[in-house]
């Protein structure tokens, strides 16, 4: 402890740390019955640190070539110490990352906290979350396995169709015109050095906005108690993620991650390609598409469908004048129950196999 | 008393906090320590292995090696060069083996014969035995396979 | 005298065995040139024109064979009646005994051939001659196949063209023509059902679907032109020219006296001629549809033998089929089971030779094969337990970090309560 002390000391001589102390022991935040919302963010947080980790340490051994990502992916699974940890954490960590993610898109929704003065901060966070799906759609083409090579081509095959770019945006991704090892080597940069580099620039501007604004509460629950971020709210988020750590250690090493079989171009898609569960609900609505209606493909009207409803979404701090004058808005409400019991119910219904 | 429960009570929950942190830390960084060091296979399995010895294959002579969980024959022909081939024979995936008295290859389970060359000359073996690229470092023999 | 009509039959003969005239067979190479397919392509009886015109591809054609080489008559002459002329050896159309020689006059003479295919056998007609189809030729009955009837008359190709109905994989179908005709075959005491029988076999199989050439067919056992079932003590020596092995064991085997003994068609008394089929290890045994109950009954030694024989393949493919299972689960879970695969390997190989070695019909030599087999497997299944016990070590050791978080998680939640009521 002497120890500390004297390194505090000597920082504190030479930076002035006081006005920091001083913003650390104000910092609060609020207490209501839904507080418990308030720790998703930080969740999806560690999940993300936890990703960024275990990512640096699979770089030490995987081979981003069509050739040797397989094998190399392989022996890591079962040659490396630890390897079949690494790998299995890093898998299960992206899902319940963008599952965090999700959770903790909808509470903010729910408790109106993108309202002005928050605009920013929603929509860095809308952007994230397209960023984490980003991470998890280059991600699991890496090991280049069966089901990865026929879940990307199917998935950037959408891409084709957006109008007039959709060519050009499909050779852009995939490298060529099919998936390749191109492909790889593109994802691969894209996963390891583009996306972070953008999500952690985001991410600071994410946390530096709720720094600088605070916590919102939820209408009707002023007016409230708050605790003391330092040290209890970390206190309680050093709790959740210790949860997070133990229900990734448990699913990495109870239900490890499969490999499958390397990628063959030349074989015919094995049945049942689906893309991972965060896309399934998109996919299977793509699916109920008729062909055509009225004269327009009906895949691309799915798509503008999509694009349309991602943009209101967007722009909830714009269209919600209620909730911006501080008041409940119980159409904000229902447009959020709906999204999300859509988006809930499509990807249940598809892992239930209703949709054939 | 009450004072000393309590101071007594904060200790040992700082204790206990500090115990268990510290503990996951270690449990956590520990599988990291192990992973970073390179294990002794330091590659991952490509197409290549050092399948043999030159000065332990004299000419005329042949030896299974392995690729990976596949078994390959290593063979020096009796002019002395070295060639390899995948060592399952292409009837029944026996593992085949190198004849000194034929000088050539050979299938024990139906009398299959393959040439120097790996070429199906005789019995059920419907075709060739795979031909692997040999490269000699020294006394060491390499072996790849078509990628 | 009586040598007169036979040494004039052989007299009468020869003309027919010696080779045709240069002026009907061309010089080698060149395609020939004859009036008569000029003609015959121009009329309008297919039966007429159809051999002109399937000339071009006609191997004897293109080395300059003319019609005339077979036919007789005048290969230059524009007008029919002379190119047609009888007094010019003009034939027509070659009667069914008499394509054997016609054919024969040019395939047999050796230095004849020497200038078109010396690589080709000279040795046809001879062997048909020997042959069941020769044989009842030379009786009279026209039935039977001729060269034309496997070779065509028109329109020849090499045996090696696949267009060729002799091409190894399109032999079946040639003899198909006559040998599954139900009618025709009555007649010679022939049930008609070979060729069905013999496209369920193992060797079909090996030829149509893995087009392996040298897959049995109907004249690798039967001979081609001297077409001929081998006699009953042949065909040990006709299966056993592919599968040396398993003669070899039959050899050593008590069978091999007994069958000749008994006049019993060696392989052929278990595995069937035409419809061989893969062989089952349910086979071996004296029960209702088992092989060794045509000779042997049960409590008799052979039934005893072959209930040891069964039991020991039995066992090892039981174990084989656990033992991958075992391993094929642990591969799935991620673990690393090459060392494993390869003891899995060498125990199928053991089991390969078991069953070749069953044609010993001795008990020691095949449990020799089968308790390697076992070995091997015993091997394989110390990895697989040592895979499993590296699984459930990381289960613990996961248990054990998850109890350590959760008093790192109780620890907080007393800090926690310990800071909020000292705020209090």
């Amino acid at each position: 402890m002497k120890l500390l002390e004297k390194l505090w000391r000597a920082l504190d001589e030479r930076y002035d740390l006081q006005p920091l102390v001083a913003f650390a022991r104000e910092k609060s935040v609020p207490c209501h019955r839904h507080d418990w919302m308030y720790y998703f963010g930080g969740l999806t947080l560690f999940f993300f640190l936890v990703q960024v980790a275990t990512g640096v340490l699979l770089l030490l051994y995987y081979r981003p070539t069509a050739e040797a990502a397989f094998e190399s992916v392989q022996f890591i699974m079962t040659r490396v110490p630890f390897g079949w940890l690494i790998r299995s954490i890093h898998s299960w960590s992206a899902n319940l990352m963008i599952a965090s993610a999700f959770v903790h898109m909808f509470t903010v929704f729910f408790s109106g906290a993108y309202a002005k003065p928050r605009e920013l901060t929603w929509w860095t966070g809308v952007v994230l979350l397209l960023l984490a799906l980003g991470f998890g759609f280059s991600g699991y083409l890496l090991p280049w396995n069966e089901l990865a090579f026929f879940a990307t081509r199917v998935g950037t095959d959408m891409v084709s169709k957006v109008p007039f770019v959709g060519h050009w945006l499909l050779k852009v991704l995939r490298g060529g015109e099919d998936v390749t090892g191109a492909t790889l080597t593109r994802f691969f940069g894209i996963h390891v050095a583009v996306l972070p580099m953008v999500t952690t620039f985001l991410i600071l501007l994410h946390l530096a906005f709720i720094q600088r604004q605070g916590i919102h509460v939820p209408e009707g629950e002023k007016p409230v108690r708050t605790r003391p971020f330092f040290p209890n709210f970390v206190l309680r988020e050093a709790m959740v993620w210790l949860v997070g750590l133990a229900l990734l250690a448990a699913l990495a090493a109870f239900f490890p991650w499969e490999l499958g079989k390397k990628a063959d171009p030349f074989a015919p898609a094995p049945a049942g390609i689906k893309p991972e569960w965060y896309f399934l609900f998109m996919f299977e609505t793509l699916k109920l598409l008729p062909a055509k209606v009225a004269g327009i493909d009906g895949e691309i009207l799915g798509l503008a469908a999509f694009t349309l409803g991602g943009l209101f979404w967007f722009l909830a701090p714009l269209w919600d004048k209620r909730r911006a004058r501080g008041e409940r808005n119980p159409w904000a409400l229902a447009v959020g129950w709906v999204v999300l019991l859509y988006i809930a119910s499509f990807t249940v219904l598809s892992f239930l196999g209703v949709f054939k | 008393m009450a004072e000393q429960r309590k101071v007594s009570r904060k200790t040992f929950v700082n204790w206990l906090l500090g115990t268990s942190l510290g503990a996951t830390v270690v449990a956590a960084l520990y599988p990291v320590f192990r992973y970073v060091l390179p294990p002794e296979v330091a590659e991952a399995p490509t197409n290549r292995v050092l399948a043999g010895k030159l000065s332990e294959l004299p000419p005329n002579s042949g030896k299974i090696f392995r690729f990976g969980a596949k078994p390959g024959i290593l063979v020096r022909t009796p002019a002395g060069e070295v060639r390899a081939f995948s060592g399952i024979c292409t009837h029944l995936n026996c593992t085949v083996q190198y004849r000194a008295d034929f000088q050539h290859i050979w299938c024990a389970c139906h009398n299959g014969h393959y040439d120097l060359q790996g070429k199906n000359i005789q019995g059920p073996p419907p075709r060739p035995l795979e031909a692997f690229k040999v490269d000699i470092v020294g006394d060491d023999i390499y072996v790849t396979r078509g990628a | 005298m009586k040598w007169i009509p036979a040494a004039s039959l052989v007299v009468l003969t020869l003309p027919a065995l010696a080779a045709p005239p240069s002026s009907v067979v061309g010089a080698p190479g060149k395609p020939a040139q004859d009036t008569c397919t000029e003609c015959h392509k121009a009329l309008d009886d297919p039966r007429l024109q159809g051999p002109a015109n399937l000339a071009a591809d006609d191997i004897h054609h293109r080395q300059g064979v003319t019609c005339a080489g077979c036919h007789g008559g005048d290969p230059t002459a524009e007008d029919p009646e002379q190119a047609m002329d009888p007094k010019k050896g003009f034939v027509g159309k070659i009667p069914a005994q008499r394509i054997p020689e016609v054919c024969g006059s040019c395939h047999s003479d050796a230095a004849f051939m020497l200038r078109y295919a010396p690589n080709i056998p000279t040795d046809q007609l001879a062997q048909y001659r020997t042959s069941k189809h020769g044989l009842a030729l030379a009786k009279g009955d026209t039935r039977v196949a001729t060269c034309a009837s496997c070779h065509e008359a028109h329109g020849v190709l090499p045996a090696s063209d696949a267009r060729s109905p002799v091409y190894p994989t399109r032999i079946v179908e040639t003899c198909e023509r006559c040998h599954g005709d139900k009618a025709l075959m009555a007649n010679y005491g022939l049930s008609g059902q070979e060729v069905a029988e013999y496209k369920e076999s193992v060797h079909y199989q090996a030829l149509t679907v893995k087009n392996d050439l040298s897959a049995p067919t109907c004249n690798d056992c039967h001979g081609s032109h001297g077409a001929t079932p081998p006699g009953v003590s042949s065909v040990s020596n006709v299966c056993g020219n592919c599968h040396l092995t398993q003669r070899e064991a039959f050899d050593l085997s008590p069978h091999r006296d007994a069958f000749a003994i008994m006049e019993q068609p060696a392989c052929e008394a278990c595995h069937g001629n035409h419809k061989v089929l893969p062989p089952q290890d349910s086979w071996i045994g004296v029960g209702e549809g088992q092989v060794c109950g045509s000779c042997h009954s049960a409590g008799d030694k052979g039934a005893e033998v072959a209930s040891a024989l069964f039991g020991a393949l039995d066992g090892t493919v039981k174990r084989l089929e656990a033992a991958r299972q075992r391993v094929e689960q642990l591969e799935a879970r991620g673990m690393l089971m090459d060392d494993a695969a390869v003891q899995l390997e060498e125990a199928h190989q053991a089991l390969v030779l078991a069953r070749s070695e069953v044609h010993t019909a001795n008990r020691q030599r095949v449990e020799a094969q089968t308790s390697q087999a076992q070995q091997a497997l015993a091997k394989a299944e110390g990895l697989a337990k040592a895979a499993e016990d590296e699984l459930r070590f990381r289960h613990n050791g996961l248990k054990v970090s998850l109890v350590v978080i959760l008093v790192a998680v109780v620890a907080l939640a007393l800090k926690i309560r310990e800071i909020e009521s000292r705020a209090q």
